[in-house]
């Protein structure tokens, strides 16, 4: 290091040397991306095939990475800074070979930052509780469900969550049969908002409320998510061949059929087909 | 593929810029293959290793630096973790502790630190290994020094 100096002067090709390279490729990084426990600076596909490798030599499944300069225990890589967000990329999940945040994931958190009641004159939620319909079982909640909380929280792992408001519908649905027979449809309704929403709230505090309308108006919808999506999208004028075709590669990769449910289009959504 | 040739080439103009920087180390890129290098290492001051220089034979692999490079002694070395025959060096960096932030040159290093600090309860070398475990660094200091001065110096006369 001591000989820089000297060389800088010689030489005029190193003036345009980046100080501080990725240490991996040794170039200006690119894609700039941190570990999180140490904080060291890499090119995001050279850390992320670092990872790779890492996993690659290992039978179980690789939680942390070793970062490659000072040997800390690293759990994700934060990457895509953009001033306001970021994003994570967790260790456990470098070495499946798609990164589970896809696009649909995408579409979904992108909602969240639009105004509300965007569909809701196309579902009727208040119907939904009239007519009873939260009686039947929606197959699709789950799958929905996943994802919908894969997007909020940036990570791929939720299956607590998912079975934890799971759980919160199902005993709903059981105290609803026994005791509550002459409640109004209303009452229901803030009885399940509320229900829904405390559990809801640890994992996707601000943004609690509007998952909570959001899934009402899932349920409402009595789509699947591949039609609810194409509803949804068409309101927003969003690009939708590209992503509905996502969504459906997305359900048969979390071994839900898809099945084609459109004749079952009620009344309201009518107007959209 | 590319990846590595790009890095190697940094490393080969980082090796020209610092060519004084490390007196210890002369690393040496073949002029037609820039995946063969060679090394010229001196001997740390205080061993058996000192006086002499040391030639070692760098292969690197086409996914270096995410695999590390193959290293070897050229010149015959009498050291616990050095193979007496083939020159293959027992050191885990070069192994599962690779790190892709190690370069050609800190290699160099840590082989010359590997000489002072010779580790003999993983040898390739038994005889050496044997003599440092069973305490005799007498014997083991005079064998070293034996070798150093008939592989690694120049002849005399």
């Amino acid at each position: 290091m001591e000989s820089n100096d000297n060389s800088k002067i010689g030489s005029s090709s190193s003036s345009t040397e980046d100080p501080n390279p990725c240490p991996i490729c040794l170039a200006p990084v690119v894609q700039v991306s941190y570990l999180d426990k140490c904080f060291h600076k890499f090119c995001y596909n050279c850390i992320v095939r670092w990872t790779k490798v890492v996993a690659s030599k290992q039978s179980s499944l690789l939680s942390s990475v070793k970062c490659p300069l000072c040997k800390t225990e690293n759990f994700s890589i934060i990457h895509g800074w953009d001033g306001s967000n970021f994003q994570r990329h967790y260790i456990s999940q470098v070495f499946g070979d798609n990164f589970f945040f896809s696009k649909v994931h995408r579409y979904r958190l992108q909602c969240y930052y639009t105004e509300p009641g965007i569909v809701s004159d196309i579902f009727n939620v208040l119907r939904y509780w009239k007519s009873r319909k939260y009686l039947q079982s929606n197959q699709w909640l789950q799958s929905w469900l996943r994802r919908e909380i894969q997007a909020l929280m940036q990570e791929e792992d939720v299956e607590v969550v998912v079975h934890h408001i799971l759980g919160v519908v199902d005993s709903f649905l059981k105290r609803n049969d026994q005791h509550r027979q002459r409640e109004t449809p209303e009452t229901k309704q803030e009885e399940f908002k509320a229900l829904i929403t405390d559990a809801a709230r640890p994992f996707l505090m601000a943004r609690t409320e509007r998952f909570v309308n959001e899934m009402q108006l899932f349920l409402a919808s009595g789509l699947n998510i591949e039609a609810y999506d194409a509803v949804y999208m068409q309101r927003l004028g969003w690009n939708t061949p590209q992503v509905s075709h996502e969504s459906a590669e997305m359900e048969s990769s979390v071994q839900t059929p898809v099945v084609p449910y459109l004749h079952i289009f009620d009344e309201d959504s009518d107007e959209i087909d | 593929m590319q990846a590595s040739r790009a890095r190697l080439f940094k490393e080969y103009k980082e090796v020209q810029r610092e060519k004084s920087a490390d007196p210890d180390i002369q690393l040496v890129c073949d002029d037609s293959n820039i995946f063969k290098w060679t090394a010229l290492i001196k001997g740390p001051s205080e061993t058996p290793f000192e006086g002499g220089v040391f030639q070692l034979a760098f292969a690197v692999p086409e996914q270096y630096p995410l695999q590390p490079p193959q290293v070897r002694f050229l010149t015959k070395i009498f050291h616990p973790n050095v193979h007496f025959k083939t020159g293959e060096i027992c050191l885990d960096i070069l192994k599962n502790a690779w790190s892709p932030a190690w370069t050609l040159q800190s290699v160099c290093r840590a082989i010359i630190a590997l000489m002072a600090h010779p580790e003999p309860d993983s040898p390739l070398n038994c005889d050496s290994g044997n003599l440092l475990r069973s305490g005799d660094i007498r014997g083991y200091q005079s064998m070293a020094k034996m070798y150093t001065r008939l592989a690694a110096m120049p002849k005399k006369g």
